[in-house]
């Protein structure tokens, strides 16, 4: 007995569903294909234009590449293993060849690394409390209506659209160089960005209590207080535990323009000696932001790992 | 008396209300039955301005609620308590910060803002949650309860807005039967003991007969009846659920008719009709 049977005798005679199901199927398949044929001839000459633009060809680079290993030569310390743990003498002076001659300003470095994690931990919490400021009227499911969520939203994308650097620069003629203009260069970089995600959370956050909160007379502000707010807190906690991450690494970089924290030590040795000083700030460097992944990684699957036991 | 007048709610191309006028004397509890779609769920919302009503008006002590804006809304919905099918509790907030919500219109901006509540709220969302049998769970996170209990919740929270009108969504749909009975049973409290008026929207046609005063039936938009219980005949009713009357009329999950009488025990641990004084 076929299907068409089963529609019973006065049924109009359809055409075999297998049949009907097998030519869609066919249908789909070719026009995926040549979706996919399309996409890969655009990779193609996306990536043909740019390796032509940036003159990214093999000559240029072999000659290129003995230069980088020529001048990692230059700053690369010369350790003697005889002296290497020697303190400084009577005359408060290190030995050629010794950590401490190497580390010569480490009382300086640690200076600036600690400037360096506290800008980035001012700009974290300036820049989330203005993320949590906008990311409400910028998630399309709350915003109070369409003027203040495009405003929201052009405004994050203003923050976060251009480079803390660039920032930085700015703000460094605006309010003199020092810590203060790289923190809020990065704190205006954070409200873009973190700002972003925030309303995309809220954008997944279910909207029955606010319905809830509606209905007994609340308004907007409340709404968005009780109706939203508890649901979303830990992932905005997650959130801005990665930004911190992230803001500790741009922290030591926009001292290259004199906005403070280590990048501006990292520049001066650069520019002026080239030499071993610059491996020293850059081990220092990353021996930081590996520390604050690891911190704050752990702090966020304490948070994760809260939620899950509930 | 809360008067609608040609209440309508047109979309594109249809009426999901169509031009209803209906009185509603205060203290009344009023069931509006109808099949899924028919328009029930779009009244309601529309009493408390969830929903925008396209036409028409609701007036109350002669004011319009179609016409209200800003602070006068949100007085209007304080007043105007409501109590969804699906709870509409905030899951991770604390049953009694779950209740006291209930008196947010009453707050000042900074106070809400800091979840600072008075000693009056908390007294006053205890009573609603002891008068419901939940006090026990007040600290319990919201999103630990079952359906039954966060109904519970849900009513206590539309208690302490001392509202005079209480509308309820499809408050069964989603409980099973013994549940079911627990919620209607204080609905019912309620509307007789603290004279609020009740407007609960059903499925089923035996537990509109069972608790309401009042019947309204809806199909397609449009008032098809509107009276006692008793004068509900079977072929009105048929023709108010058309394709679903095996289903409204079969005593199924949603319905509150219990074939079985509740064991002692399970009245205890649900306690509403004690702690109510129902209990016989």
């Amino acid at each position: 007995m076929s299907y068409t049977d089963i529609a019973g005798a006065g049924a109009p005679q359809q055409p075999n569903p297998t049949d009907q199901f097998e030519a869609h199927r066919k249908q789909m398949r070719r026009e995926k294909l040549a979706m996919n044929l399309l996409f890969g001839a655009l990779f193609i000459v996306t990536l043909a234009i740019s390796i032509h633009v940036s003159r990214f060809y093999p000559d240029r680079l072999a000659a290129g590449i003995p230069r980088i290993f020529e001048y990692f030569g230059t700053i690369m310390p010369h350790l003697e293993w005889q002296v290497l743990f020697e303190g400084r003498n009577e005359a408060g002076r290190a030995t050629p060849g010794s950590l401490a001659f190497w580390f010569a300003d480490l009382e300086l470095y640690l200076r600036l690394i600690i400037e360096t994690i506290f800008m980035a931990l001012t700009a974290t919490m300036l820049g989330a409390a203005a993320a949590f400021l906008l990311c409400f009227p910028a998630a399309k499911n709350l915003a109070p209506n369409s003027a203040i969520f495009w405003i929201s939203r052009r405004f994050m994308e203003l923050c976060r659209g251009v480079p803390e650097i660039l920032y930085a620069l700015i703000l460094v003629f605006a309010v003199g160089i020092g810590p203060i203009a790289g923190v809020i260069a990065i704190a205006i970089h954070t409200a873009g960005a973190l700002g972003k995600l925030f309303a995309e959370v809220n954008e997944n956050a279910s909207l029955r209590p606010v319905e809830g909160i509606k209905s007994v007379g609340g308004n907007w502000f409340e709404q968005m207080r009780y109706g939203v707010v508890p649901q979303v807190l830990p992932n905005f906690t997650s959130y801005t535990l990665l930004r911190f991450e992230i803001n500790v690494r741009a922290s030591s970089i926009v001292g290259f323009v004199g906005a403070g924290g280590i990048g501006s030590e990292l520049n001066r040795v650069i520019s002026l000696y080239s030499d071993d000083r610059v491996v020293a700030v850059l081990i220092l460097i990353v021996l930081t932001v590996t520390l604050i992944d690891l911190l704050s990684e752990q702090l966020r699957f304490y948070f994760i790992g809260k939620e899950n036991l509930k | 008396m809360l008067k609608l007048d040609r209440l309508t709610k047109s979309f594109k191309n249809r009426n999901a209300v169509n031009a209803i006028s209906l009185d509603i004397p205060e203290g009344q509890m009023v069931g509006i039955i109808g099949r899924s779609g028919a328009g029930k769920s779009t009244l309601l919302r529309m009493l408390n301005r969830l929903a925008e009503p396209t036409g028409g008006s609701i007036i109350i002590d002669g004011r319009d609620i179609t016409a209200l804006k800003g602070r006068d809304l949100l007085a209007w919905r304080a007043t105007c308590a409501m109590v969804f099918q699906q709870f509409n509790l905030v899951g991770r907030l604390d049953v009694i910060t779950n209740v006291m919500t209930g008196r947010l219109y009453h707050h000042n901006f900074l106070a809400s803002m800091l979840q600072l509540f008075t000693d009056e709220d908390r007294a006053r969302a205890i009573r609603a949650l002891d008068r419901l049998g939940m006090a026990h769970t007040a600290l319990q996170q919201a999103d630990t309860l079952s359906g039954g209990q966060m109904q519970r919740v849900a009513i206590a929270r539309a208690l302490v807005q001392e509202p005079r009108f209480l509308l309820a969504d499809e408050p069964i749909a989603s409980l099973d039967p013994l549940n079911a009975k627990i919620v209607m049973d204080a609905l019912r409290t309620i509307n007789q003991d603290d004279g609020i008026t009740v407007i609960c929207n059903l499925h089923t046609l035996d537990t509109a007969r069972a608790y309401c005063d009042r019947i309204i039936g809806l199909a397609d938009g449009n008032l098809v009846f509107d009276g006692a219980p008793e004068a509900l005949t079977e072929a009105k009713a048929r023709e108010i659920y058309g394709a679903e009357s095996a289903e409204a009329f079969s005593e199924g999950l949603t319905s509150t008719t219990l074939d079985f009488p509740i064991p002692a025990a399970a009245m205890a641990a649900a306690q509403p009709e004690y702690a109510m004084g129902l209990a016989r």
